[in-house]
């Protein structure tokens, strides 16, 4: 086991770049989950710490030793792919004892690691028939097991779950998290799914066209983004986003929001020029509350979606507030610049059409600068 | 809109009249399988037309002795005495040897130089196209233009093979390539080798086109080298496809003709007569047509032998 640095590196293709400057310090026995929209690299990233790719600049380095240049085999790092990538012709026990009889290791000892692994992974009955004989999630712990024998030093997964069905795939991601804590071992993982980063990682990297957007702890990218991009991606529904113009009094800096003047929870002092700017307020679905509360405001619901535990109340935005940039992308959305969506949890009936009471407080506004789309805190 | 303009009619008073119109209603789910039937047979009767009926006039005529087979002329008494005669014929015994030095070496260097040229194709480099579509060009070229084209090579007097031995100093006076059983041999062998090897080489590098990028990337951090990626990833994967181009690539040396025919006609001292020169030669030169039939018999069943030897063990689909 060991940690993982990455300094630097750059890819392109030709006059495309892919990646620039990626810089990440990874401790021993962190789970770290790189996460972003389709195409930003993630897996070239991966591929350039396997030494599947070669990195137009930068270093890398496992366990203090400078692999930049070295062959996949001799990086000691095990690597789990998309599809799988189980060999056809050979056995569930063979295809998990490749790696080690590449390098030469006795019959005995490979057998002995094998069904060991199996037996870890619960595929001891299996070992035997191939893998065109396996379901899906059984040819994914086959592939995690390929991985597990080869005791390295890291795990490289590229998106392992996303060829399952969801259910699977959230029993999947449990046992790859209770496999982490058990084993220990450093593991980088990519997925384009938020919810699977939330949920597995001890840190998140947010990467967007090849730059990294943010590196944080799931509880602290969802508390405090560091932009635009970072607070629309995280979160399920999407952060809201409402366009304000910022007045500033001897109270602070306030904009108007459902035609109310509400008061930002950022210090004046803390951008000298913005009064008189525009700025864009975050507000997460979950922080909106039905009944009155320190902001409320009277609405028709365009649509109520319910969930059974949970309400979506989707609202027009006032005409003051619309025209926040599609630039946050979060999981689903075309509605982003006009409407509103809340999440009520037991709020009773509520019908599309019928006056609601909704209510939020300021404190949990996010601000982000219109031009550079960067917090504001 | 299309709901509307079908008059409203009780739907059992309709079902009825509809099947009636159409007396085999294939769409039912019992009989989906009758199109198939019905569009299988005009294949299936051309080939019992084209193929099989020769056949068993073939096998027929081989149990009689027969001169010129005439369709319109009664048959002849059943005897063995063809097959009597050919099994104790050094002639066939030779002929038979020949079409297996034939069969192994053709078969064995055209999947060698298939396999190997398929490997360097499927690399990226610039020209690729180009050498591709100069290693499937033997394949474009008719059999017979082919063998012009290696006729003149290995001509005595002006071929350019003889001008390259003389020139590199391996013999001193030209060599008569068609006179000489051995040379005449390795020349039929080149030329089929030639012909033959682009057949592999495409659907190898068909095959390994659809080797999925990942399995290398798996073994390459598995710590496979390259000789190790061919051995455990290449060969295996492509093994389906190679065994079917193997048995292909044997049928075709099994019965190819014209090569063989236009270069030596089977000659120098029957050196280079297979199975089915002999078969022609006997049918069509001698007019022993009983006797040809018998050989034809005999090629027949061992190519169904050599195929099933080969395709039997490969039956199994791997994906
Ligand atoms: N061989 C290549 N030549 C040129 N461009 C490439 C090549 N491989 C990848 N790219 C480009 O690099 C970018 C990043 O690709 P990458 O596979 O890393 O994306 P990703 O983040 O893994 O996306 P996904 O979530 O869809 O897997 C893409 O825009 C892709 O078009
Ligand atoms: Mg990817």
């Amino acid at each position: 086991m060991a940690g993982i640095r990455i300094e630097n590196v750059r890819k392109s293709y030709g006059a495309v770049t892919v990646l620039r400057d990626f810089n990440l310090d990874i401790a021993d026995g962190e789970f770290v989950v790189f996460v972003g929209p389709s195409g930003c690299g993630k897996s070239t990233m991966l591929k350039i710490l396997a030494g599947l790719e070669e990195a137009s600049g930068g270093r890398v380095l496992i366990g203090e030793r400078d692999v930049t240049d070295l062959a996949p085999g001799d990086r000691d790092i095990a690597m789990v792919f998309q599809n799988y990538a189980l060999y056809p012709h050979l056995t569930v026990a063979r295809n998990m004892g490749f790696g080690l009889k590449m390098r030469g290791m006795d019959r005995g000892e490979i057998d002995r690691r094998v069904s060991e692994a199996a037996k870890i992974l619960a595929v001891d009955h299996l070992l035997d028939r191939r893998p065109k004989e396996l379901s899906g999630g059984q040819r994914q712990r086959v592939a995690l097991g390929r991985a597990i024998v080869r005791e390295p030093q890291a795990f490289l997964m590229d998106e392992p779950l996303s060829n399952l069905d969801a259910k699977l795939r959230v029993h999947m991601r449990a046992e790859i998290s209770a496999l982490h804590k058990r084993l220990g071992v450093t593991t980088i993982y990519v997925t384009h799914d938020q919810i699977e980063a939330m949920t597995m990682a001890d840190r998140i990297v947010i990467m967007r066209d090849g730059e990294i957007q943010q590196i944080a702890d799931p509880d602290t990218m969802f508390a405090r983004p560091e932009n635009l991009f970072v607070a629309g991606f995280i979160g399920s529904p999407g952060m809201n986003f409402l366009l304000g113009n910022v007045t500033a009094d001897e109270r602070g800096a306030r904009v108007s929001l459902f035609g109310q003047d509400v008061c930002l929870p950022v210090p004046l002092a803390a951008v000298p020029g913005i009064a008189g700017r525009p700025v864009i307020l975050g507000l997460r679905p979950e922080h909106i509350g039905p009944a009155h509360g320190p902001v409320s405001f009277a609405v028709r619901p365009r649509l109520v979606e319910s969930l059974g535990s949970e309400k979506y109340i989707y609202v027009d935005l006032p005409h003051e507030n619309r025209g926040a940039p599609a630039d946050a992308k979060g999981a689903d959305d075309e509605r982003r610049g006009d409407a509103l969506i809340a999440r009520l949890v037991d709020a009773g009936a509520v019908a599309t059409g019928e006056p609601i009471t909704l209510s939020f407080d300021p404190a949990r506004l996010h601000v982000f600068d219109a031009e550079t789309h960067r917090a504001i805190r | 809109m299309s709901t509307q303009s079908i008059p409203a009619q009780p739907l059992a008073a309709r079902a009825p009249g509809r099947r009636r119109r159409f007396g085999l209603d294939l769409a039912r789910p019992s009989r989906r399988h009758w199109l198939g039937y019905l569009l299988l047979a005009p294949a299936v009767l051309l080939i019992a037309l084209i193929i099989v009926y020769p056949l068993f006039i073939s096998l027929d005529l081989s149990f009689q002795n027969v001169g010129i087979a005439r369709l319109d002329q009664p048959r002849r008494p059943f005897t063995l005495a063809n097959y009597e005669r050919l099994f104790t014929s050094a002639e066939f015994w030779m002929a038979c040897w020949v079409t297996f030095k034939l069969l192994v070496i053709v078969t064995g260097a055209c999947f060698v130089l298939g396999l190997a040229t398929a490997l360097l194709v499927n690399n990226r480099f610039r020209g690729r196209s180009i050498a591709r579509l100069f290693v499937a060009l033997p394949w474009a070229v008719p059999e017979v233009i082919a063998v012009i084209i290696f006729a003149w090579i290995f001509d005595s007097s002006f071929g350019l093979m003889n001008w390259l031995f003389i020139t590199l100093g391996l013999t001193s006076q030209t060599i008569n390539w068609f006179s000489d059983p051995d040379a005449a041999f390795a020349v039929v062998a080149i030329t089929m080798i030639w012909k033959g090897y682009p057949f592999v080489s495409i659907m190898a590098l068909a095959g390994l086109q659809s080797i999925p990028e990942d399995f290398y990337n798996a073994a390459k951090v598995d710590g496979a080298n390259a000789w190790q990626r061919f051995t455990n990833i290449t060969i295996p994967t492509l093994m389906p496809v190679l065994g079917v181009t193997i048995v292909l690539v044997m049928l075709w040396v099994f019965r190819d003709f014209s090569i063989i025919y236009v270069l030596t006609g089977g000659g120098p001292l029957k050196a280079t007569q297979t199975l089915s020169i002999m078969t022609y030669e006997q049918a069509f030169g001698f007019f022993k047509m009983g006797y040809a039939s018998a050989v034809g018999i005999v090629t027949l069943v061992l190519c169904v032998l050599a195929s099933l030897l080969m395709v039997g063990r490969r039956a199994e689909a791997m994906y």
